[in-house]
C-alpha cells in the first residue's frame, strides 16, 4: 500500500447567511494513498468545493485538521503556504482562469515565477509540458484563439508545469461539451497512470466513471466512498 | 524586472485610462521641476550679484522733493562735510563721494565724449576695479587740487588706440590732464549706462575748482555718496545711522520725508529674489496640488485595476504566489505608472521653463532665469516616484489581502 497523500479528520466548515447556518463541511474524515485517482460527486451545495478549497489551503477548516504529502497545512504561514501551493499541487478549475493577454507558454510558465529560486529554463519546462498535453504547435496562441477544451489543457498544463504531486481539478469538464470532455479525462487517467494523486470534483456520474475511486457527499458529509473496480483493474 | 515588464504589459492594455490617470503626475512633476529650475536660477542670480561689494554698499543720492516749496531748495546737496561724518560711522570700511558729467575729452589728433568722474582713490574699490598700470588717485591729489587723471580701457582705446596712455595729456575744457594710472579692463558687463570701462576718473575737488563749477548754494558739493560696510551684517544698522545722521545735519524730524535716498542694492535683489520666491511658491502649490490630484487619481485606477483583476489575483495566489509578490506587483505598477507620468512631467517643466525663460527676456536678459540640471530632473521625478508608492500602496495592499476562494469566485 502506497502512504497517504491525504489524510484528513473531522473537517467541518460552518457558514451563517442571513441568520441561517449552513454546514458546508460536516465532518469530513478521508484520506487518499498516492498515486490514487479519487472523484468527489454529489449535488450542488454539498460542500464539494468546500472541501477542495480545504485540500489546497485556500480556506481553512474551522476545526478538524488536513494533512497533505506529511504536512499539516493548517498549521503553515502565508508564506510557507504560498510555496506548499506552489511546488505540491496543481489546480484546475471549471473556468479555467487563463490570463486573456498572455500566449498559452506565458500561462503556463506563470507558476515558475513564483518559484524560489527561479528555474532558468522556464519556457522550456513550459513548451514541453504543452506539447505533452497535446498542444505543441499552438504555444504563441492567446486564450481567445483557442476552443475551450484547449483552454482547459492549457490550465492542465500550467498546473502540471511545476511537478505537483497532487492535482485538484473543480469540475474541469463542466464548461465543455461531451466529446471535448472525453479528451480531459483521457488526460487526466493518463496522469493518473503516470503516478499523480489526483482530486477531481464533478457533479457528473459519467465523469466520475474515470475515476478508481468514487467519493459522494451530500450536506457536508460524505455518504459512500467505492472503488471503481473498472478503473482500479486498469 | 519581470515584474516590471508585468507592469507595463498590464499598463498598455489600457493606454487610454493609464495616460489619462497620469495626466495629474505629468502636470505635477511639470510644475516641481519648473519650479526648481526657476528657483535654482533666481539663487544663482542672487548669488552671482550678492558676492561683490554691492552688497555692502549703501547708495546715497538727493532726492527731488518736489513739494516742498516752502524751504525754497527742492533738494539739497551731499557735501564734503557730509562725507567726513559718514565715513566715522560705525561699521564703515570706506566712503566715496563723486560728481559726475559727459565731457568731451581731446587728446592728440581725437577726441571722445565720455564720463568725466571726479572721486577719490576709493572710487576704484567700491566698483571692483583694479589698477593695470601706473597708480591709482591719492589723498594729495584731492588735497592740492592736482590735474591728473586713471583712465578706463575703454576711453583710452578711444583717445590712444593700441599705444599706451600713461604718461600722456588729455584735455577736458581746455585744462590738461596728466594720465598717471589705467584701470584693468572689467570684463563681461555692458551696463545701462553702457561699456563699465567707458570713463576718466579725476581728483573730485580738481572736478569742482576747474570743470564743473563749484555750487554757490552748497559748498564743497558732492553728488552721491557710496558707504561700504564692513560686512553685510552690518548693512541693515549701518542704513539707519546714515538716516539718523542725515536727517540731524538737515535738520529733519523723524516723520519728515527725507530730500535723500539711500538705497542698498542687496535691498533690492533681495526684493527680485522675493518676487521670483513668490512665483516659485506658486508653482509649488500648484505641483503639490496636482501631485495629490494625480496621486488620487493613481490610487482610484489602481482599485479599479485591483477589482478587475481579483481572479486574477485569486488565481495567482493558487499558484503559490505570496501577498508579497501580489503587493509588489501592484505597487510597481502604480509607480511605473507614475514613473512614466514623471518622465512625460519632465518633458513638459523642461519646455514650460524655457518658455519662461524666453517670454521674460528683455533687452537681452531673461527676468525669469532658469537652471535645469540632473539633480532638479531627479528631484521632480522623485516626486513622482514617492507619490507612486504612497497612493499605490493602499490598493496593492487591498490586493494582497484578497481571501483566494473569493477572489477566484469573482465574476
Ligand atoms: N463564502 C460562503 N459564504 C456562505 N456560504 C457559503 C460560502 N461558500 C460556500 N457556502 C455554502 O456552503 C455550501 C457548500 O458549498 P460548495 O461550494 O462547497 O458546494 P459545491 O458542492 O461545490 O456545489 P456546486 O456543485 O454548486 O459547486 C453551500 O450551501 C454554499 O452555499
Ligand atoms: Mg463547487
Amino acid at each position: 500500500m502506497n502512504p497517504e497523500m491525504i489524510t484528513t479528520s473531522e473537517l467541518r466548515k460552518t457558514y451563517t447567511l442571513g441568520g441561517q447556518t449552513i454546514h458546508a463541511l460536516d465532518g469530513v474524515s478521508l484520506s487518499v494513498p498516492e498515486g490514487q485517482f479519487v472523484a468527489v460527486i454529489g449535488a450542488s451545495g454539498s460542500g464539494k468545493s468546500t472541501l477542495m478549497n480545504m485540500l489546497g489551503g485556500l480556506d481553512s477548516p474551522d476545526s478538524g485538521s488536513v494533512e497533505i504529502n506529511g504536512q499539516d497545512i493548517a498549521r503553515l504561514g502565508q508564506r510557507r503556504l504560498a510555496r506548499f501551493r506552489n511546488e505540491t499541487l496543481g489546480f484546475v478549475f471549471q473556468s479555467f482562469q487563463l490570463m486573456p493577454r498572455q500566449t498559452a507558454l506565458a500561462n503556463v510558465a506563470l507558476p515558475l515565477s513564483y518559484r524560489r529560486p527561479k528555474p532558468t529554463d522556464a519556457r522550456e519546462k513550459a513548451a514541453a509540458v504543452l506539447g505533452a498535453v497535446g498542444l505543441g504547435d499552438r504555444i504563441d496562441n492567446k486564450p481567445t484563439q483557442l476552443s475551450g477544451g484547449q483552454q482547459q489543457r492549457v490550465a492542465i498544463a500550467r498546473a502540471l508545469v511545476g511537478d505537483p504531486k497532487l492535482l485538484l481539478a473543480d469540475e474541469p469538464t463542466g464548461a465543455l461539451d461531451s466529446q471535448t470532455s472525453e479528451d480531459i479525462m483521457q488526460l487526466l487517467v493518463r496522469l493518473g497512470r503516470e503516478g499523480l494523486t489526483i482530486v477531481l470534483i464533478t457533479h457528473d456520474l459519467e465523469v466520475a466513471e474515470y475515476a478508481q475511486r468514487v467519493i459522494t457527499m451530500r450536506d457536508g458529509r460524505i455518504i459512500e466512498d467505492r472503488m471503481n473496480n473498472a478503473r482500479v483493474a486498469a | 524586472m519581470t515584474l516590471l515588464r508585468l507592469a507595463f504589459g498590464s499598463l498598455m492594455e489600457r493606454k487610454l485610462r493609464s495616460l489619462l490617470t497620469m495626466l495629474g503626475i505629468i502636470i505635477g512633476v511639470g510644475s516641481v521641476f519648473a519650479m526648481l529650475a526657476i528657483g535654482n536660477g533666481a539663487k544663482a542670480r542672487v548669488l552671482d550679484n550678492f558676492d561683490g561689494l554691492s552688497a555692502r554698499t549703501v547708495s546715497l543720492r538727493p532726492q527731488w522733493m518736489g513739494n516742498r516749496s516752502s524751504q525754497a531748495r527742492p533738494y539739497r546737496r551731499f557735501n564734503e562735510t557730509d562725507l567726513r561724518d559718514l565715513a566715522a560711522l560705525p561699521d564703515v570700511e570706506f566712503v566715496s563721494g563723486n560728481l559726475q558729467r559727459e565731457e568731451t575729452v581731446v587728446a592728440p589728433g581725437t577726441d571722445w565724449t565720455t564720463s568725466v568722474v571726479g572721486s577719490d582713490a576709493y572710487y576704484l574699490r567700491q566698483r571692483d576695479m583694479e589698477m593695470s598700470d601706473g597708480r591709482n588717485l591719492m589723498p594729495e591729489d584731492l588735497e592740492f587740487g592736482r590735474t591728473v587723471t586713471v583712465i578706463g580701457t575703454a576711453a583710452s582705446r578711444r583717445l590712444f588706440g593700441q599705444s599706451y596712455p600713461v604718461g600722456q595729456v588729455v584735455t577736458v575744457r581746455k585744462v590738461p590732464f596728466e594720465i598717471v594710472g589705467m584701470v584693468a579692463e572689467k570684463d563681461g558687463e555692458i551696463g545701462w549706462q553702457g561699456d563699465v570701462n567707458d570713463f576718466i576718473l579725476i581728483p573730485r575737488t580738481t572736478a569742482r575748482s576747474r570743470l564743473f563749477g563749484n555750487d554757490w548754494l552748497v559748498r564743497n558739493q558732492i553728488d552721491n555718496i557710496q558707504v561700504v560696510a564692513k560686512d553685510q551684517a552690518a548693512v541693515a544698522e549701518l542704513q539707519r545711522n546714515i538716516d539718523y545722521l542725515l536727517r540731524r545735519s538737515r535738520g529733519l524730524s523723524a516723520a519728515d520725508a527725507p530730500d535723500f535716498a539711500a538705497r542698498n542694492f542687496a535691498g533690492v535683489q533681495q526684493r527680485q529674489a522675493e518676487s521670483t520666491r513668490i512665483f516659485t511658491i506658486l508653482l509649488a502649490s500648484m505641483g503639490t496640488i496636482s501631485l495629490i490630484v494625480g496621486g488620487v487619481g493613481v490610487m482610484n485606477i489602481m482599485l479599479v485595476s485591483v477589482t478587475e483583476r481579483t481572479r486574477e489575483i485569486g488565481l495567482r495566489m493558487s499558484i503559490g504566489a505570496r501577498r508579497g509578490d501580489i503587493l509588489r506587483q501592484f505597487l510597481v505598477e502604480a509607480v511605473v505608472l507614475c514613473g512614466i507620468g514623471g518622465l512625460l512631467g519632465l518633458a513638459l517643466g523642461y519646455a514650460a521653463s524655457q518658455f519662461a525663460e524666453r517670454a521674460s527676456m528683455q533687452r537681452g536678459e531673461a527676468l525669469l532665469q532658469t537652471v535645469t540640471d540632473v539633480p532638479t530632473a531627479a528631484l521632480a521625478f522623485g516626486s513622482a516616484v514617492i507619490i507612486g508608492v504612497a497612493f499605490g500602496y493602499l490598493p496593492a495592499r487591498r490586493a494582497s489581502k484578497l481571501n483566494p476562494v473569493e477572489a477566484l469566485r469573482h465574476e
